[in-house]
């Protein structure tokens, strides 16, 4: 095989085309996750609203497209798994702002309630075959296999790096991106400015949601690209631990999904060439990344420099 | 007087969570109706697959046990005041570990030292695993919640790793697995039932967590550093030591119930271990209200339901994840009843009529 | 973008307006926080209004800002009578407020911090405009301040410079600030009232300054009011007061120290020892800065001072709640690190501020609330076994000692009154027949005067059983009463000590103050 031809080289070569084609569910559920805990709230949830997401784009694909046609359909697909995150977003928005209710708690509840709700509707949908988004053949100058099936990149994946920088450009730059900070950084300032806290947590949560849904919508009509019940590895529950890496920073968040989706495929990577004795060991090192980073940051003396104020308080 | 004000805050405690489990069942029934599917025949099948013959119950019991241990991973650090939800990690370790030590002393050792050793090495691997998230949270401020978590996902990572190299038996081919332990190490079935004595390892291990939190003065520092951690300074109470502590009993128990998993039900380590119980326990103890008595007969509840799933979907035509869907719904409902707690009046202590300051030199 | 422009045009040479507070009074329910009092900020003055503790000098401004609906009196700028309803009404009057706390949001740069605190903006910000403005804005501010820096990596002082910028930004012409220099060093507290000074005398502002340093006032304050108990007891020009005479408005005719009943104690032993303590603020700055002192059995030990100048921290290096980055403490003779065995044997307690957030668990019973420090030991508990029985007789013993009022020994805590929380606190510390060691900080704070008889009885009765008692109060009369020595601790250190006999209380006020 061309693997061979390769050599070593492929293991490069597969940690990019894994850091092209498996990056984007971390970025949009990071994003999400990143607006969220700025307004000073977690969702723990994103996990369910993937695959909420996913599901409900693969499905929306698959029966729509007799009527808008295969071209159409996936992008409708898309659509909608956002809005079935906004509604995951509102339940838990709502849920994690009554009184003496805690966030995570709630996260957690939503997973369950997710998957729930993703599997329940998802099952007629795993043996058929829906329509899948687009791709652009950035490779094509290539006439090495590798190459060309490597550099092959979703418009979905651009979408999501133009909207790390937009989503900077918004904390920095628009009274409503100000609003958020305060509000996540210090409710009592906000309160005194006269901004609604709950309000502004509420459209935040809903949005960072809507984020997500897309985020499924990429896994299940792009790569891997099928509807299974086990579609997600826990991207959703990784957001919340790549933005604390990502500093609560909207293009950090970009910079480390590459990051994540690059060490996700060092496993299948090394396998290729050959090297199977840690693949699975391989596979957790996102996780176990994320712990260094952790152990090596936090510290009992000071709060991590981003974090927003309010986060994990009761307020 | 005494027992008067106890039994109105006793009636809250009870009330609100069954009131909340009895309106998720309300909700869970629209889901159902909404769903294509007659509400009244699902409660039923529920029942009947649950509930409904010593045969049925049997099963809801072994899927209770361990979920009755892996509760506690999530219950016991709540009272510190702690969210750890690495209740899936503990048990795969702990199911690692007593594999590994099973396997060695195997050999020579009798029955009931194989299952000891099998017990023991359980409930340290599951308890450092999670010992490791206190000791992060007391020295490092590291997020209890997210630390935890990763550590499930390094746990799996470990689980398929060890049963796909180092520990794998050659012979397990579609499934990779460790070689399995004898037959005769296995934990038996409690007389006159098909269920294991893993179930008596949860219930025992239930009143053992309650009695430590309530009745012993272990419980009491924990309770007190867990209410008010200024407090419990101000009394000279080892905050750190007992993160350390507590976070190592919690994940002990998963580790047990991961124990319980490969001695009693696959008699090996494999992906199999890796079958949610540890994330249906976060739901235990939530609607538990970290009561480890709660627990283990809330355990009993869910088992039920989980057991359920399979005759949902040949009865009903329902898929299987209708047992997800009604498990996020409680868990929402029990939450929103967090916020019910001291706004029902009827469950409010009638003042004691205070007289006015001049006689009480203290009311200020 | 537009309307910031703006702002900086607007800013011309015009006067204040005079600030008249007339008749004022504020009443709570039953308590009359503010008793008729009238105020006059005459333009480009700088005003301070003092007085102790419950004074009513923040109601008053806060019925100036529109917090509070004052019961009567009124308010006029230049004689005209204006209705102030809302801080956004005192805003549109051009009054602004600096709060003793910040309002700034951290993580945000200044210049973000700036342009959030207009209530009216654009959606979208054009921060190359918004930076011109805001340069321009700084090049005439009396402090500058870097625009592009967070606000976390400002130091104490900058940040509070930054809360009066924003002020001056949003065009305010009275500023009011409460006790603006507690959060501050004295260099700092010179610098940013020094500035403040000079735009007063340049006629661009009127100051009305909250504060009960005395330094202060007479360094940057042209005219004072006086506030005692809610109603107005005195006024004058700076320069025709000394000290003394402030100092006496302020706390009413001179006070001859109590003589309370109390036994000289045989031969006093050194039973706390504090050596050389260092500690930190929660935000790491150092707020005790190597202090020395030794307290003998049966005598009580007072410490004064202004709040915010290392007394929380002391104390709770002693209580074990903060860890002292240098020093050590010892009590009789040994090394006391605050663990519970070390407090069991040196039998050490303590009557914290605030009981219900510093020493009680809200959710937990008044019966576990009360057996805190007696729980793992006989007869409360036998081995590992909490015994509920002796627990709930204790608890029973000291509620009818202590008067507690509870439903019943299983209410949580939380369900108290204030003065029934602090009760318990006092039944818990107090009612050991072995006391060695006590520290108390503001024991009485908020308490009625029957309330606070009673508690100096205890703590009195405790000293003349050999008891060594630390402290740390806010009241001076308490401690002049208490006391058989007097420290004062003024900015992490002690700058003053005297017996009780041959204590000049001028010099206590002078010290605290910082002089």
């Amino acid at each position: 095989m061309a693997t061979e031809a390769l050599g070593w080289w492929g293991v490069p070569l597969g940690i990019m085309a894994g850091m092209l084609r498996g990056s984007a569910p971390f970025l949009f559920v990071s994003l999400g996750e990143c607006l969220t805990e700025k307004s000073g709230k977690v969702n723990l949830g994103l996990e369910g609203t993937l695959l909420t997401g996913a599901m409900s784009a693969y499905a929306v694909s698959y029966l729509s497209e007799k009527t808008v046609g295969s071209a159409i359909a996936p992008w409708l697909g898309v659509l909608v798994a956002g809005l079935a995150g906004m509604v995951l977003g509102f339940i838990h928005a709502w849920l994690s702002q009554q009184p003496k209710v805690n966030d995570v708690a709630v996260g957690i509840a939503m997973i369950i309630f997710g998957s729930g709700i993703a599997f329940f509707f998802g099952k007629p949908f795993i043996q058929p075959s829906a329509p899948q988004l687009p791709a652009f053949e950035l490779g094509a100058w290539s006439n090495i296999p590798q190459i060309q099936s490597a550099l092959k990149v979703s418009p979905l994946l651009m979408v999501g790096v133009l909207i790390a920088p937009l989503m900077a450009w918004f904390f920095k730059s628009t009274r409503w991106g100000l609003f958020i900070r305060a509000v996540g950084d210090s409710p009592d300032a906000a309160l005194a400015m006269g901004i609604s806290i709950k309000k502004v947590r509420m459209l935040c949560i809903i949005a960072g949601s809507f984020l997500a849904g897309i985020g499924g919508a990429y896994l299940s009509l792009y790569y891997p690209g099928s509807w299974t019940e086990r579609i997600s590895s826990g991207q959703g529950l990784m957001a919340v631990a790549l933005v604390i890496f990502a500093r609560w920073n909207p293009i950090q968040c970009l910079w480390a999904s590459l990051l994540f989706g690059g060490a996700q495929s060092i496993g299948p990577a090394l396998q290729a060439v050959g090297i199977e004795g840690g693949y699975y060991l391989f596979n957790a090192s996102p996780y176990i990344l994320t712990l260094l980073i952790m152990i090596i940051t936090c510290s009992p003396k000071k709060t991590l420099t981003g974090a927003p104020g309010a986060l994990g308080t009761l307020t | 007087m005494l027992t008067y004000s106890r039994w109105r805050r006793t009636l809250e405690a009870v009330s609100i969570p069954i009131a909340a489990l009895i309106f998720s069942l309300f909700l869970f029934g629209l889901f159902c109706a909404a769903a294509g599917a007659n509400p009244f025949a699902v409660y039923g099948a529920i029942y009947k697959a649950a509930f409904g013959s010593w045969f049925a119950f049997q099963n809801t019991l072994i899927r209770a046990a361990p979920l009755m241990l892996t509760s506690l991973c999530t219950a016991l650090p709540a009272r510190l005041g702690l969210v750890i939800i690495g209740n899936e990690g503990a048990l795969v370790m702990g199911g690692i570990a007593a594999v590994a030590a099973g396997l060695s002393v195997a050999d020579f050792a009798p029955p009931i030292v194989v299952q000891l050793a099998m017990a023991i090495a359980g409930i340290i691997a599951g308890g450092l695993w999670i010992g490791a998230v206190g000791a992060l949270r007391h020295y490092r401020a590291v997020n209890e919640t997210i630390s935890s978590l990763l550590m499930n996902y390094i746990a799996i990572a470990l689980l398929n790793h060890l049963v796909g190299g180092p520990m794998r038996d050659p012979s397990s081919l579609n499934k990779p697995s460790t070689f399995p332990i004898p037959d005769i190490d296995k934990l038996g079935t409690i007389p006159f039932t098909r269920v294991h004595y893993g179930l008596l390892y949860g219930i025992v291990v239930c009143i053992i967590a309650y009695y430590l939190i309530q009745r012993t003065t272990f419980g009491f520092a924990a309770r007190t550093a867990g209410g008010n951690v200024k407090a419990a300074r101000i009394a000279g109470l080892p905050v750190g030591k007992l993160t350390i502590a507590i976070c190592f009993l919690a994940g002990s128990s998963a580790g047990l119930a991961g124990m319980v998993e490969v001695a009693a039900v696959h008699g090996r380590a494999n992906e199999s271990l890796n079958a949610n119980y540890g994330y249906a326990g976060i739901l235990v103890a939530f609607i538990a209200r970290h009561n480890p008595i709660a627990a283990s007969v809330v355990a009993i509840l869910l088992g039920g339901i989980l057991a359920s799933g399979s005759i949902l979907q040949r009865q009903l035509g329902l898929p299987d994840a209708t047992v997800y869907v009604f498990q996020g719904l409680v868990f929402l409902v029990v939450l929103y009843s967090e916020s019910l707690y001291g706004r029902f009046a009827i469950f409010k202590e009638p003042d004691v009529v205070t007289p006015p300051t001049s006689s009480a030199p203290l009311a200020g | 973008m537009k309307p910031a422009v703006k702002t900086i045009e607007m800013k011309e040479l015009t006067l204040p307006p005079e600030l008249e507070v007339v008749n004022m009074t504020k009443q709570f329910g039953q308590l009359i926080a503010l008793d008729n009092v009238s105020l006059t900020l005459k333009p480009g003055t700088f005003h301070a209004l003092l007085g102790e503790n419950g004074a009513g000098k923040s109601t008053l401004v806060k019925c100036v800002m529109g917090f509070y609906k004052p019961t009567s009196g009124e308010v006029r700028f230049n004689q005209q009578v204006q209705a102030i309803d809302s801080p956004r009404d005192a805003q549109k009057h051009g009054i602004g407020m600096v709060y003793q706390h910040f309002t700034s949001v951290p993580a945000m740069t200044v210049a973000e911090n700036l342009v959030l605190c207009r209530y009216e903006s654009a959606a979208l910000i054009d921060w190359k405009a918004e930076y011109e403005v805001l340069n321009a804005f700084m090049a005439t501010a009396p402090f500058k301040l870097p625009l592009s820096v967070p606000v976390a990596q400002l130091a104490a002082g900058e940040k509070q410079k930054l809360e009066i910028l924003k002020q001056l930004y949003l065009k305010s012409k009275i500023l009011i600030l409460d006790e603006p220099t507690s959060v501050l060093t004295p260099g700092e507290a010179d610098e940013v009232l020094g500035l403040i000074r000079e735009e007063v005398v340049a006629g661009h502002l009127s100051v009305l300054l909250i504060s009960h340093k005395f330094r202060e006032v007479t360094a940057f304050v042209d005219e004072i009011t006086i506030l005692r108990k809610g109603k107005f007891a005195g006024s004058g020009r700076v320069k025709d007061l000394t000290i003394a005479d402030m100092a006496e408005m302020m706390m009413g005719e001179k006070r001859i120290p109590q003589t309370v009943q109390k036994t000289l104690h045989p031969d006093p032993a050194p039973v706390l020892q504090i050596q050389a303590i260092h500690a930190n603020k929660d935000n790491g700055l150092e707020a005790v800065s190597g202090v020395d002192l030794t307290v003998n059995s049966g005598e009580i030990v007072g410490i004064a001072g202004i709040s915010g100048n290392g007394q929380r921290e002391l104390v709770e290096v002693l209580a074990g709640q903060r860890t002292a980055t240098d020093g050590q403490v010892l009590v009789n003779g040994e090394v006391y690190r605050a663990s519970r065995t070390e407090m069991f044997q040196h039998r050490v307690f303590v009557l914290p501020e605030e009981p219900l957030k510093n020493a009680c668990v809200p959710h937990m019973s008044v019966a576990e609330n009360l057996a805190l420090r007696t729980f793992d030991r006989p007869p409360q508990s036998k081995g590992w076994v909490l015994l509920f029985k002796p627990i709930r007789e204790a608890a029973q013993s000291l509620i009818k000692t202590f008067n507690i009022k509870t439903p019943s020994p299983e209410t949580p805590i939380s369900n108290l009154s204030g003065g029934n929380v602090q009760r318990t606190v006092l039944a818990r510390e107090l009612s050991s027949d072995h006391i060695n060691l006590l520290i108390a900080a503001n024991p009485c704070f908020g308490l009625d005067f029957a309330a606070v008889d009673y508690i100096h009885s205890e703590i009195l009765e405790a000293r003349n059983r050999g008891v060594a008692v630390l402290l740390v109060s806010e009241d001076l009369d308490e401690l002049l009463k208490l006391s058989d020595r007097i420290l004062v601790i003024s900015e992490g250190k002690f700058a003053y000590e005297s017996s009780i006999a041959e204590a000049d209380f001028a010099s206590i006020g002078r010290s605290m103050a910082g002089h």
